[in-house]
């Protein structure tokens, strides 16, 4: 059987503007599975963001239980909070949200200040995970010298950085173009497929949302539909089309020439 | 990377800014370091004139126990040795009533036995070589001055007087020697005299048909560096009292007897026992000289002491708008540096930085940013202190008179060492130098001003919501 890692109860937010209460969550139910790769969906003002927020600690709910890693951090204060963000969760935002006065290996070494005491173990590892997503050597750049689609990359390997138990996405593909959209999906799938890490990102993009395993629609501050994507098919090394044997670094079917 | 270098970087990330925020607050503690060390050095100045005057008034104190007796019974006319200093010329005297009148030597030694006197020198005073010039003046008046070529001045030669410096021998021989104990059929000439008698160190001088062998010759000019009760007259004729009195027929006479006490406490009492037993004879003192002196001392310290008061008061003000200008300058920097990266606090704790870790990052920045602010303020109190303390602090008007003027009544040039005379504490600031304590000092506040002053913006920051500032643009 499965592990739970993710999971919400009646999880509720609601915002208020004055004398008018907006619910942005409404009991909202979701069950993570440990090593998914689950994407969320909706038209703006869904709820989507306020979802993945209050998933990754950023906001509290206003009612209802989160349950990470076994754990419901709901009610958790502050200062608890804070080391359940760090060790538990890796956050990857649309606009990478890099430290521009550090360089690409300062920025991945940055989470782990409060977990690895060693600068020379900090930086080892910061470099290796550059090297997972394809940044080996450009560890010494700034951000201002990468570009979009190195930048996020450089923040996937920054989120990977304590080993976190989920990575949480928001609209990762969101600033960038084609090309490094399917880059930055496909470098979520493998980690996903290689490492097992659960990844729930969301996106507006259906196409970029149909690469993961399973996708929850979100409506009014509730998840109103759920589709199976392709990436499960992907994580039988099987193409989702054709059904031929496919590499982990494919970009194409090698038979039927589809976008994996 | 620690929170220090991110520290750093993000200063140097916006250079202008924190060069021209570096420099308002340099100027902000180089002003803390500036205006102190004015102060310092207008107490320092204060410190070695009141040291000066110290000197100077105990000097005269020890000076001042000299009591003059003359024989004054014949008003009309100035007696020999009355007055002091010379005029460069010839002595002139008696044109109003004769000569001066002299006293019995004896007199000398009733004075040595009153308590508190530790010599008595009687002196001879005497013009020689009088001619007698007539001079026409306005109206056609007719004046008549017997004019003396040179004057003799007869000291008594004992040695233990010699010793204690009571004689008033000349002090500038050119040639040859100084009188000494025991000598007898000797001068010493004047070098104004020397063309007169046409007779040098080695010759002989011939005075009312005796010959005096010259045995120095001095160079007193009597414009500068007498001391009190020594006669500098530029002809005088040095020779031993019994020659002088034998020499101008006046045996057992003495026309100056000076008398010097125990000490200044002393003078008074000394002198008043004087005129009791020698009533007809005028006795002064310098007590009133000196309580002018002291009097216009005082008063100068007084005045000093005021004007230096209230520029500690002028500065302490000054000081103490430096530092709330200190503490907002960094107070609205880092609320705006807060502002301005909300989102990067919004990233910072989404990547797990705790609350301690945001505040001790924005804190260690407005530190930073002060201490840099420090070294850059105390480079220019260093350079600028005597500027700044002279803008900044009050203008003392000068209490102690004219540079190199004597003071008031005294006769005495009152000097600092090293220093310009008098120059009191008005230009005291242009010697202003922050000293190494201070500058630690000044650090010392930059640090905690530059902690102060961050403690809100970095505190706000610390509880920013994440999600909140995330959605910050």
């Amino acid at each position: 059987m499965s592990e739970v890692i993710l999971k919400t109860e009646n999880l509720s937010r609601t915002y208020t503007m004055g004398k008018r209460s907006i619910p942005a969550l409404a009991d909202l139910n979701l069950q993570v599975e440990k090593g998914e790769f689950v994407a969320i969906m909706g038209p703006s003002g869904s709820g989507k963001t306020t979802l993945l927020n209050v998933l990754g600690c950023l906001d509290k709910p206003t009612k209802g239980k989160l349950i990470l890693d076994g754990v419901d951090v709901a009610k958790l204060p502050e200062s608890k909070l804070y080391k359940i963000r760090r060790n538990k969760i890796g956050f990857i935002f649309q606009t990478f949200n890099l430290l521009p006065y550090l360089n690409a290996r300062e920025n991945v070494e940055l989470p782990m200040e409060g977990t690895v005491k060693s600068g020379s173990e900090r930086k080892q590892k910061a470099l290796k995970l550059l090297e997972l997503v394809g940044l080996a050597g450009r560890g010494e750049h700034r951000p201002q010298r990468l570009s979009a689609g190195e930048q996020q990359r450089v923040a996937i390997a920054r989120a990977l950085a304590n080993d976190p138990a989920i990575i949480l996405a928001d609209e990762p593909t969101g600033n960038l173009d084609t090309e490094n959209k399917y880059e930055i999906v496909r470098l979520l799938a493998n980690l996903n497929i290689d490492r097992g890490t659960t990844v729930v990102m969301v996106t507006h993009d259906s196409q970029v949302a149909s690469h993961t395993e399973r996708m929850l629609l979100l409506k009014d501050g509730r998840i109103v539909k759920e589709k199976q994507g392709l990436h499960l098919a992907k994580k039988k090394r099987m193409c989702p089309y054709c059904g031929s044997k496919i590499q982990p670094n494919d970009e194409r079917c090698p038979s039927c020439k589809k976008r994996l | 990377m620690g929170a220090l270098t991110r520290a750093g970087r993000n200063l140097s990330r916006r250079k202008m800014r924190a060069f021209l925020v570096v420099i308002a607050l340099g100027f902000s503690l180089a002003i803390m370091i500036s205006l102190p060390a004015g102060i310092l050095a207008n107490q320092q100045s204060t410190q070695g004139l009141t040291t000066d005057y110290n000197n100077a008034v105990s000097q005269m104190e020890q000076e001042l126990t000299l009591i003059t007796v003359t024989n004054s019974s014949s008003s009309t006319s100035p007696s020999p040795g009355g007055g002091y200093g010379g005029y460069g010329g010839y002595r002139v005297f008696g044109g109003f009533g004769g000569e001066g009148n002299y006293m019995d030597e004896s007199v000398a030694d009733d004075i040595n036995s009153i308590k508190g006197v530790v010599a008595v020198v009687p002196t001879l005073e005497v013009g020689e070589g009088i001619t007698t010039e007539t001079f026409t003046g306005y109206g056609g008046n007719t004046f008549t001055f017997n004019v003396s070529s040179y004057t003799i001045e007869g000291v008594p030669l004992n040695s233990s007087l010699i010793a204690g410096n009571y004689i008033p021998l000349p002090t500038n021989i050119t040639a040859g020697r100084n009188l000494q104990t025991g000598d007898s059929g000797v001068v010493v000439l004047s070098q104004n005299n020397t063309g007169y008698f046409d007779a040098t160190v080695g010759g002989e001088v011939n005075i009312n048909g005796t010959n005096f062998q010259v045995v120095g010759v001095h160079g007193e000019s009597g414009s500068s560096g007498f001391a009190l009760g020594q006669a500098a007259d530029v002809r005088t004729l040095y020779m031993n009292l019994t020659d002088a009195q034998a020499v101008s027929g006046l045996t057992g006479q003495v026309s100056t007897i000076s008398v010097y006490a125990d000490n200044s406490s002393d003078v008074s009492n000394v002198a008043q026992q004087i005129s009791g037993l020698f009533p007809e004879f005028s006795v002064t003192t310098e007590e009133s000289e000196l309580q002018t002196i002291e009097n216009s001392y005082n008063s100068t310290l007084a005045a000093d002491q005021s004007a230096i008061s209230s520029t500690q008061t002028v500065a302490f003000e000054e000081i103490a708008v430096a530092v709330v200008a200190t503490s907002l300058i960094v107070l609205f920097v880092m609320l705006y540096t807060v502002r301005e990266r909300t989102k990067e606090i919004g990233t910072l704790k989404a990547i797990g930085f705790s609350n301690w870790n945001v505040m001790s990052q924005f804190m260690l920045e407005g530190i930073l940013l002060s201490l840099v602010a420090g070294i850059v303020g105390i480079a220019i109190g260093s350079v600028g202190a005597p500027v700044l303390s002279g803008l900044l602090l009050p203008h003392i008007s000068n209490p102690f008179g004219s540079p190199g003027g004597r003071s008031a009544g005294g006769g005495f040039f009152v000097t600092r060492s090293g220093g310009t005379p008098g120059a009191g504490v008005a230009t005291a600031v242009s010697a202003a130098a922050p000293s190494p304590e201070l500058m630690l000092i000044a650090l010392g506040a930059a640090v905690v001003l530059g902690a102060l002053g961050s403690l809100y913006p970095a505190w706000r920051a610390s509880r920013t919501r994440p999600a909140e500032a995330m959605r910050y643009e």
